[in-house]
């Protein structure tokens, strides 16, 4: 009897325990609820229907998805994302980790001042940057064109203004904003090194290019999965920049999925397609994101740690 | 004590007379992208007037942020009392969260109200609405003229006088390059200044054949459109837009450079005045308005005339059915479009008015009235620049631009607005 009551009280402050532990994720729930869950679930409901003229909505079942995948503008957005991804991630961390590595390892009373400089950036206003890379890259009264013309160049056309070349000139400006938050993480990598681990490959005779490539970068593995995970992440909510510099075109050219869901959600004002695109943007995203993790693991900062 | 008592007495009277002011005060939320400085002179004109009402404006760029606000705000039926709007597509866009506004302007202003407003205003007002429905949901405040304008000093310096040809155009142009200076800036990466270019082009082939094709009368791969867009081509072609044009943007870049005396003409419209308003420094040019005049865009074909005035509603407002609650909004409305603040923003040269019988006053040079008038006296006579389907005038900003690069030709160009067009006017 009396073991009975006590297994009885022991349940009793576990069902309480368990209600206090459920009451301390109750505020994070209702937050993701209310701000993430439930904006999903709208726009994926917005996704099945047609607005009309007369402002009424009415349900369209899928033709929304179909009208957005048989839009050519809609294969011009995945080549440039394809593109957008691809070239930039690598690039960025490329450039990133080479100049973290100069800076952490070859600086020394200016170290804080590189890293301040690369950082800016990241930091700057898009509409600045915006400003600043449309007058660069503007011919004939632009600010590279009066270097260029020292040395006999002339820009017959504006990058951002050519069809062909509208998307790449995008990237550079990208490129050029965000390497500094890849130098940073890389900064944190090379920061948290375990100095026992460095000095051993030393002893053991490497260094220079040998010591960055076999001991470096392979420890800095949690700082480039996360800024390929960030950067697919990044890459697909690409917006200002473009919606700024060239408004997706000339004639579509320069169109990324941003883009392409503000025209068509609020210019032309066609909510149902917008949201069909937004699903599909998310679909992409959680895909991309789930292959990252399966392939390269969870283990994404370099705090973290792997379980056994 | 007896101080304390009279002090006391005092702070509760301030308090209770306080109160009662605010319990008296009525109060109009206004959305806008409106120049603020403007904005805030015609609200204090009004508030000056109606004592006993407070406007609460917000400003927000047009793009993206007063669209999505407009869109979210809608959603959630938390509109403000008055909204700015352009008369056609985004006006429909809102219909449905808009009063009809009939009525309270016949009260107004008269049952002859609307004959007060300028011919192609009062066309852009019915823009897009279902058909059989006259109700008007916008009521226009300034009106615009688009045109070319040149630097009249540089223009000056280099012997040259506005073009009447087209020929004397591409000269104009060339003097104006080879002596270092911009010839036309075009912002094309922007959609609306290619339209606007485009509108005088095709208007100056047949009046008003825009108008037809967008209503599905005319086809827009008549002759008249095909040669239309080949002139378009034609004004990179010829050297009369900058290098690059295709990646340069009309604000800031070339309103600045312009104003700067950097350029020698730019396709702008009458709005281009209230650049001497602005505070100070300005420049030479723009003091007064002494470097400027405008023309219109000369004919680009032998038999052609010079482009006609285009034109219409360069920013009209609605009242909302929030607004339509709150009967001080409709008193501000009408006050802002043919009132105490419809003066104030003539008086800071923002555009021309919408309705009849206004002009600015106060400290105006003799050439901004001068020209002024010339704008005025053209505008009854203006042909429309709006579009009721947002749908075609992305296309066609598509058009204009593959064109301009030289990866479409002008007919395919002009089939796929067509086939938008078709597309807009089934769904309605």
């Amino acid at each position: 009897m009396r073991a009975g009551a006590a297994v009885a009280a022991v349940r009793r402050r576990s069902a309480s325990r368990a209600s206090t532990l459920y009451l301390f994720a109750l505020p994070a729930t209702l937050l993701f609820v209310v701000f993430v869950a439930y904006p999903i679930l709208w726009v994926a409901e917005q996704s099945f229907y047609a607005g009309r003229t007369d402002g009424a909505a009415v349900f369209a079942g899928l033709a929304n998805y179909r009208s957005v995948l048989s839009d050519p503008t809609f294969w011009i957005v995945v080549r440039n994302m394809a593109l957008w991804c691809v070239i930039t991630i690598p690039v960025q961390m490329l450039i990133g980790g080479l100049l973290a590595y100069f800076i952490e390892r070859h600086t020394h009373a200016l170290r804080g001042f590189f890293r301040t400089m690369f950082f800016l950036p990241v930091v700057t206003s898009v509409s600045v940057i915006s400003l600043v890379w449309v007058q660069i890259y503007a011919p004939y009264y632009g600010i590279a064109q009066e270097y260029l013309r020292h040395v006999g160049i002339v820009m017959m056309t504006s990058p951002i203004g050519d069809p062909k070349t509208a998307i790449y000139a995008l990237i550079v400006v990208n490129i050029w904003q965000w390497t500094g938050f890849s130098m940073l993480m890389y900064i944190a990598g090379i920061a948290n090194l375990p100095s026992e681990v460095l000095d051993a490959a030393r002893i053991d005779g490497a260094k220079g290019w040998r010591l960055a490539v076999h001991v470096i970068v392979p420890m800095l593995a949690p700082a480039t999965k996360s800024l390929l995970l960030l950067g697919v992440i990044g890459t697909l909510q690409t917006f200002p920049i473009v919606h700024l510099m060239t408004g997706g075109g000339p004639n579509r050219a320069s169109e990324v999925f941003g883009t392409f869901i503000f025209k068509q959600s609020f210019v032309l004002g066609d909510t149902g397609s917008g949201a069909a695109l937004s699903v599909i943007v998310l679909v992409i995203a959680l895909a991309l994101s789930l292959i990252q993790i399966a392939v390269l693991g969870a283990r994404l900062s370099p705090a973290g740690k792997e379980k056994p | 004590m007896r101080k304390m008592l009279f002090l006391a007495t005092t702070i509760l009277a301030a308090a209770l007379s306080s109160a009662a002011a605010n319990a008296e005060q009525k109060e109009v939320t206004v959305w806008s992208w409106f120049v603020q400085s403007t904005m805030q002179k015609s609200i204090a004109a009004f508030e000056k007037a109606h004592p006993d009402v407070k406007v609460n404006y917000t400003y927000y760029n047009y793009s993206p942020e007063y669209i999505t606000a407009l869109k979210a705000a809608a959603a959630s039926g938390s509109l403000p009392d008055v909204i700015g709007l352009q008369p056609g597509s985004l006006t429909q866009q809102y219909r449905e969260n808009l009063e009809a506004v009939n009525e309270r302007a016949a009260k107004q202003w008269g049952d002859k109200w609307a004959e007060k407003v300028f011919p192609v205003n009062r066309k852009q007002m019915l823009m897009g609405n279902p058909k059989g429905d006259e109700n008007y949901y916008i009521i226009p405040q300034e009106s615009q003229v688009l045109c070319i304008w040149y630097n009249r000093k540089i223009f000056e310096k280099l012997k040259l006088s506005a073009p009447k040809t087209y020929d004397e155009l591409k000269a104009a142009a060339k003097a104006l390059t080879d002596n270092g200076y911009i010839p036309m800036f075009q912002g094309a990466a922007d959609g609306w200044q290619n339209e606007n270019v485009f509108l005088m082009l095709a208007n100056q082939f047949s009046a008003g054949i825009v108008d037809k094709a967008q209503a599905g009368e005319t086809p827009w791969t008549a002759p008249e459109l095909v040669a239309a867009m080949k002139a378009w081509k034609g004004l990179f072609d010829d050297g009369i837009f900058q290098q690059g044009a295709l990646g340069a943007h009309a604000y800031p870049t070339g309103a600045q450079l312009f104003a700067q005396g950097k350029v020698g003409m730019m396709a702008l419209g009458s709005w281009w005045m209230q650049e001497s308003k602005f505070p100070p420094p300005l420049s030479e040019f723009v003091q007064n308005m002494d470097g400027f005049d405008f023309f219109y865009l000369p004919p680009v074909k032998d038999g052609n005339s010079a482009s006609p005035p285009v034109g219409g509603i360069d920013i009209g407002y609605g009242l909302t059915k929030n607004g339509g609650k709150n009967p001080e909004a409709w008193t501000f409305l009408a006050e802002l479009t043919d009132g105490v603040g419809l003066q104030e923003a003539l008086n800071d040269l923002n555009d021309l008015p919408a309705f009849d019988g206004n002009a600015p006053k106060g400290d105006i040079t003799d050439h901004v009235k001068e020209m002024s008038a010339r704008f005025m006296a053209d505008l009854p006579k203006a042909e429309n620049q709006r579009f009721a389907s947002p749908a075609v005038a992305e296309a066609l900003d598509n058009a204009l631009a593959g064109v301009a690069a030289g990866s479409v030709e002008p007919e395919a160009a002009l089939a796929g607005v067509q086939a938008a067009t078709e597309k807009a006017l089934a769904a309605k």
